[in-house]
């Protein structure tokens, strides 16, 4: 197994009418055991802006922290929040740096930019940006996600209806998985408020 | 290289010499051995290639009623699951139970080859075969095909005029006489809960539920096991079915998930 398969995870950002949601499954594995149940994969940069990262899990914490640095030394010379596009060119930057020797994660950016206006993009371990308007997967799930959400997706959802396509692609798609599972965890944001929900699945 | 063919001789004994219909199985059949230069060669790659991690659990217990046999039906490729409804318990035949870890085309074959030669014991002895010839009848032909790359980690568990018996039989030629077994990448974790929860004297009931309990908590640990759990019982009339439990229930039956208390709670917010 690769070096990303190694801790195995899953990840999906979709767009929806003035609003997005993330989501990301809750196992942390060493190869085929699991070890935890609750590990903590999307992380909020501040309130509207996430970040969820997939692969190897000690890079994934320590690039969070990282651009958590660099966020708030971002908000202190500003004195305001970093827009959604910007931070990903900030990450993209930072991935590229570490060329020769990357970081093995794929990070998935969700955040409402200007006019509160949503915005996914996805990167690979080396900071190639890949922007969509209408969803963004990642982790060792990523070609059962992309089935999912292809057959799933709608534009322009509310956000019930987002939580509940974006929860089923999820669930559906790591019970193909080995490596990822054992629960889900969903953040929708809208322009008034972050809901966060945790999802039961299948715990095998 | 002499193979032991004798598994694969299932109808030259039943047809007549000369009879013409049935000529075509007069001959006993062999498998076909490749036309390639490098033999040697040839065969290591096609054993990387059929070779899984024997990504299952399987366990086998004897005590005082008989033999309870459960599995997990999980199919894994790599980390993609292929099923989730795979049949891991084999009948070879009414009193006799066969577990699949390791290549399912593999288990599936020799156990049904394992199942027609114990029939044909029966039929020439005019008495059932015992646990112990059937597990040696498997384990030699395994042996005799030792570094083919066939991958075969079973257990055979039946009851016969001796009371209840189990071996675990392996493609590598091991052939091991036991109580208690777990066969698979989730063993390590049936093992705990089986080996913790074990007496002799349990009754059916009880037993079958620690046989549950085992592989589910397999399959909560191990990735490459899963779907529903299957729990068999061999008694004195022969096995019976008990349990077929999607692990995904199981676990909020075990473990159900009790409504946090809260202790702040935020209303709507009127206007904005």
């Amino acid at each position: 197994m690769s070096i990303f398969e190694y801790n195995g995870s899953a990840l999906v950002a979709m767009v929806g009418k003035n609003c997005f949601a993330i989501a990301s499954d809750r196992r942390l594995g060493v190869q085929l055991q699991t070890i935890a149940t609750d590990f903590q994969r999307i992380s909020k940069i501040h309130d509207k802006l996430f970040i969820g990262l997939s692969g190897l899990a000690t890079d994934a914490q320590t690039l969070y922290q990282r651009l958590v640095f660099r966020h708030k030394l971002y908000q202190l010379r500003e004195e305001r929040d970093m827009k959604p596009e910007t931070f990903a060119s900030l990450v993209s930057a930072l991935l590229y740096e570490k060329r020769f020797g990357p970081y093995f994660c794929q990070p998935v950016i969700a955040g409402l930019g200007d006019g509160d206006k949503p915005f996914i993009c996805t990167m690979d371990s080396i900071g190639a940006k890949e922007l969509a308007k209408d969803f963004v997967v990642a982790g060792t799930a990523s070609e059962s996600l992309y089935g999912a959400c292809e057959s799933m997706f709608k534009p322009d959802m509310e956000a019930e209806e987002l939580f509940e396509t974006i929860s089923q692609a999820l669930l559906s798609s790591v019970d193909r998985d080995c490596l990822s599972g054992w629960g889900g965890h969903v953040y929708v944001v809208t322009p008034t408020e972050v809901k966060e929900r945790i999802l039961k699945g299948r715990m095998d | 290289m002499k193979l032991d063919t004798s598994g694969l001789e299932s109808f030259s004994t039943l047809t007549a010499p000369g009879d013409d219909v049935a000529g075509e199985f007069s001959a006993p059949p062999s498998f076909q051995l490749p036309n390639s230069n490098d033999f040697d060669g040839f065969v290591k790659e096609a054993i990387q290639m059929v070779k899984p991690a024997k990504g299952t659990t399987t366990l086998a217990f004897i005590f005082k009623h008989g033999v309870i046999v459960a599995a997990d039906s999980r199919a894994s490729m790599g980390g993609y699951i292929s099923s989730q409804s795979v049949k891991k318990i084999i009948e070879i035949n009414p009193y006799m139970l066969g577990t699949m870890a390791g290549g399912a085309a593999d288990c599936q074959f020799w156990h049904r080859n394992l199942g027609i030669k114990c029939r044909l014991h029966e039929l020439a002895n005019k008495r059932r075969i015992s646990v112990t010839g059937a597990s040696k009848l498997l384990a030699n032909i395994l042996y005799s095909y030792r570094g083919m790359g066939l991958s075969v980690g079973t257990m055979i568990a039946g009851w016969d005029e001796t009371g209840p018996g189990l071996y675990y039989v392996d493609s590598e030629g091991g052939r091991l006489k036991g109580n208690r077994f777990s066969v698979g990448s989730g063993s390590p974790y049936a093992y705990g809960v089986l080996d913790s929860g074990y007496r002799y004297d349990l009754s059916v009931e009880e037993a079958v539920e620690l046989g549950r309990r085992a592989i589910y908590h397999a399959t909560f640990r191990d990735g490459a096991s899963g779907g529903v759990v299957s729990v068999y019982h061999v008694g004195p009339e022969g096995w019976k079915k008990w349990t077929g439990d999607d692990v995904g229930d199981l676990h909020y039956q075990y473990y159900p998930v009790v409504p946090s208390t809260v202790e702040q709670e935020m209303a709507e917010a009127t206007g904005a």
